[in-house]
Parts: structure tokens; sequence; C-alpha cells
């Protein structure tokens, strides 16, 4: 039997909630709110920001924790059991998640931020920004893949397979580039304070998650699991987003006030890197005959970020007030109209690629 | 009926009881939405009456109404001992709202 292919694909919108479709408008509103609480009731985020132990900021620490907890208690890990079944997807997202992505866009990020827009931002404050996009393409995107695996039909079997080792990857992976490359560009962080966010934000939440999963399924069973645990925490996701964001510009009411154009520059070295991405990706993919249903979600993950982790990554190690939290929201704010496009191209070529089939599997 | 198991899955399954659930499991985005994914699982279903009950050889299959003209394939995976079923086809075969 061959897996079925179907020449017609979703609605561009039908795997996405109404948050989540108008994700741009809501972070742009955050943004709004943000600057406003900063301006008149500054009281309010530099409240928050004096809940500190050992220099971790604990209401930003929970947010986080929000936006994070969900996504990982999500992930199935026995997944990674079938990743010698579409060897060639997972070589080429793999390879593009961890050797090519994180290079690239310090590359791309670097010519723009440091070179090209040199007299329109300040040496110190392109730094910032250039850390922040360090940050997001060293940490791929787990959970949104799964509504662009959608859009594009691909086989969403694959699709976990390559989120889980992703994740599994991640945890040895991700400080270490983080580390190289903001040692690279002359932003020195210590690696105590990495390690420390790798621990408060991937393996606390991570293991907590497993763990979740794990007991509840084994005392409930999965389709409770889905159905009725998940249901109730899957939203917390975009909320903690979203407050975060507002505390996040709050902070940042000053930037934004006096040069929104910043806003801008640092979008362009971002959407400039995951089209690139997304073509190393799919074009490998078709060189390698690698059918559509794995060749389309392969080039969104390697494409698309995990913001959130980004997100925490740059207030812990830079501060909620820095230009690199800044840069990292600036990726959530092109998120999804840049991937509606990816997945319109990724749909408009299905038919240059093999269809998935017994002699197309591995 | 368009759902195959490989001979292999069924070897595994008839030594895990001979059941097999074929469900939509719900993956949340970052940012909200989702989608449904399929996943089999070998074990008998919460409420099997919500499920299309089907005999395949000398295996029961519970599967979600929804999948049961899918083209989908069980099969079973792993390494290292430990083995692992999943299913391929178009999945996920719904947006979650």
């Amino acid at each position: 039997m061959t897996a079925h292919q179907d020449a017609t694909s979703p609605d561009h919108a039908e795997g996405m909630g109404l948050f989540e479709r108008f994700l741009s408008l809501w972070v742009a509103l955050a943004m709004v709110a943000g600057v406003l609480l900063g301006q008149f009731a500054p009281a309010v985020p530099e409240t928050l920001s004096r809940f500190e132990y050992a220099q971790v900021s604990i209401p930003v620490a929970i947010l986080i924790w929000a936006m994070i907890f969900p996504m990982m208690a999500q992930i199935d890990f026995s997944a990674v059991l079938g990743v010698r079944r579409q060897p060639k997807g997972l070589i080429i997202t793999t390879t593009v998640n961890w050797l090519i992505k994180p290079f690239t866009m310090f590359a791309i990020a670097w010519f723009f931020l440091m070179v090209v827009f040199q007299p329109l931002i300040p040496e110190p404050l392109a730094s910032q920004y250039l850390a922040g996009a360090i940050l997001l393409g060293a940490a791929p995107c787990t959970a949104m893949v799964f509504v662009w695996s959608y859009l594009t039909r691909g086989d969403a079997a694959y699709t976990l397979v390559q989120v889980a080792l992703n994740d599994l990857i991640m945890l040895f992976a991700f400080a270490p580039i983080v580390v190289f490359l903001l040692g690279v560009s002359n932003i020195p962080i210590p690696w105590d304070t990495v390690a420390l966010s790798v621990v408060l934000y991937i393996v606390i939440p991570l293991t907590a998650g497993y763990l979740t999963r794990r007991t509840l399924i084994a005392r409930r069973g999965s389709e409770w699991y889905d159905n009725v645990f998940m249901k109730k925490v899957g939203p917390i996701t975009p909320i903690g987003l979203i407050i975060t964001l507002v505390l996040l510009f709050a902070f940042q009411g000053e930037v934004i006030l006096e040069a929104p154009l910043h806003i801008v520059l640092i979008a362009i070295p971002l959407i400039l890197q995951t089209f690139l991405i997304f073509f190393i990706a799919y074009g490998w993919a078709k060189a390698w005959k690698v059918p559509h249903n794995v060749a389309a979600p392969g080039a969104m993950i390697g494409a698309s970020n995990f913001f959130e982790l980004a997100v925490a990554a740059a207030i812990a190690l830079f501060g909620l007030q820095s230009g690199a939290a800044l840069a990292t929201v600036v990726g959530v704010l092109v998120e999804v109209p840049l991937m509606l496009a990816l997945v319109r191209i990724a749909n408009n070529t299905r038919d240059h690629f093999p269809a998935a089939g017994p002699e197309a599997r591995g | 009926m368009a759902i195959d198991v490989t001979p292999r899955a069924r070897e595994w399954l008839r030594r895990k009881g001979g059941v097999v659930t074929l469900r939509l499991s719900p993956r949340h985005g970052c940012c909200g939405g989702g989608a449904d994914v399929t996943v089999a699982e070998a074990r008998a279903p919460d409420e099997p009456e919500r499920y299309t009950r089907l005999e395949f050889e000398d295996v029961t299959l519970h599967i979600d109404p929804s999948l049961v003209d899918q083209e989908l394939r069980v099969d079973v995976d792993g390494f290292l001992g430990l083995r692992h079923l999943f299913v391929e086809g178009t999945s996920p075969t719904r947006a979650r709202k």
C-alpha cells in the first residue's frame, strides 16, 4: 500500500486558531500595551523585576515555564525509535538545523546588523541584536511544525520523529553553539550563565514534561492525557507568550519609541535567513528525491525557530531590557506570515517531488 | 478499508494482546491552533463504542471513525530491543480548531 498523497492541500489557515492566524497583530498589540505600561505605570514591571532569586527573575521564569512546559509535555520521545525510517529526511533536516542554520544565521545577521546597517544602529545595540539572532538560529521549532506539516500534507510520523530528535539534540547542542557564536561575535557570556539558562529553560521543562506525560498516561491513559489534560494545558503557551511580551516591551519602550526602524532592520536578516534555510533543505531534499510529504515538513522544521526558548535565553542572558530580547521578539512578529509564504511555495511545487510510496521510503 | 497492518506489526501486536487503537492525537502549536496526528497504540481504547471495530486477520483494530477511509499503514520500528508502533499515510487528517 502506498501512503495517499492528496494533490489538494488544506486551506492555508485551516490548521490555525484565531490567535495564531493573527499572531503578528497580537505581538504588535502586546508591543503597544507594553510600551504604554512602561510609560504610564513603570512601577508595575519594575516591581515584578525585583522578585529575583540567584539573579533569576521569578515572574519571568514562571512565564517562560508557562510558555515552554506545554510544548515539552506533548513530545513523545518514543517516536525517536523510528529514527531509521526516513533517513534522508532526518539527515537533511538535522544537518540543516544544527550544522548549517546557526552559522548562516550568524553570518547573515552579522553582515546586515554590523556592516550594512552600521550607520543606522549604534554598535553596542547591533551586537545585542546579533546575539538575539544567534539565539534564534540555535533553537529549532518544536511545536508549530505540526501545523506547517499539516498545511503541506506532510508525513506526521516523520514530523514526530524529527521533533523528538531535535529536542534531544537541543539538550546538548544549544549551549555550545550559542557560547561559540557569541564568542566569535565578541559578546562574552559566562558558561555558568548559559548552563543555568539551559537547565532552567530546557532541562527542567523537558524533564517535567516527560515525567508528567509518562506518569499521567500510566495513571489515566493516553486518550485522557491528550483530550483532557493537554486540552487544558496547551492554551497556556500563547497566554504566557503574550504576557511575557507585554512585560518585555514595558522595558523596551525607549528603544521602540526612539528607533522604531530597528524592528524593520532586525526583521530583514531574519526573513532572509528563513528563506535561505528553507531553500537549502528543500533543494537538498529534491536532489535526493525525497518525497514531498517529508521534504516539505523537513524544510519547514529547518526554517522555523523555537521562539519561546530564544526569548527565554535572551532574557536570562541579557535581561528584559536588552536588545537581544527585542531581536528574538521580532522573530515572533514575522513568523506566521513568513511560514505561510513557505507553505504556499511548498504546496505549489509539490509536483516537482516524488510521491510517497514504498519505493520512496527511506 | 484502506488501512494496512504490516506482517511484522501483526506479529508484534499478537505478542501484545492482538489489539491496536488508531486515533487522532492533538498537537498544540506554540502560538495557538494545532493539528491532529494519527497515532497507533497497542491497547484497547478507553471508550470502544466511539471507535469502529475491525478485524484484520488475527488483530483487532479500533479505529477513529474519521480514519476508516484513510489510506494508512501501521508498522512497527525500533532498535536495541525497543519497539514503537507508527502510522504512515495522510496524517494529520484534520486541523484542530
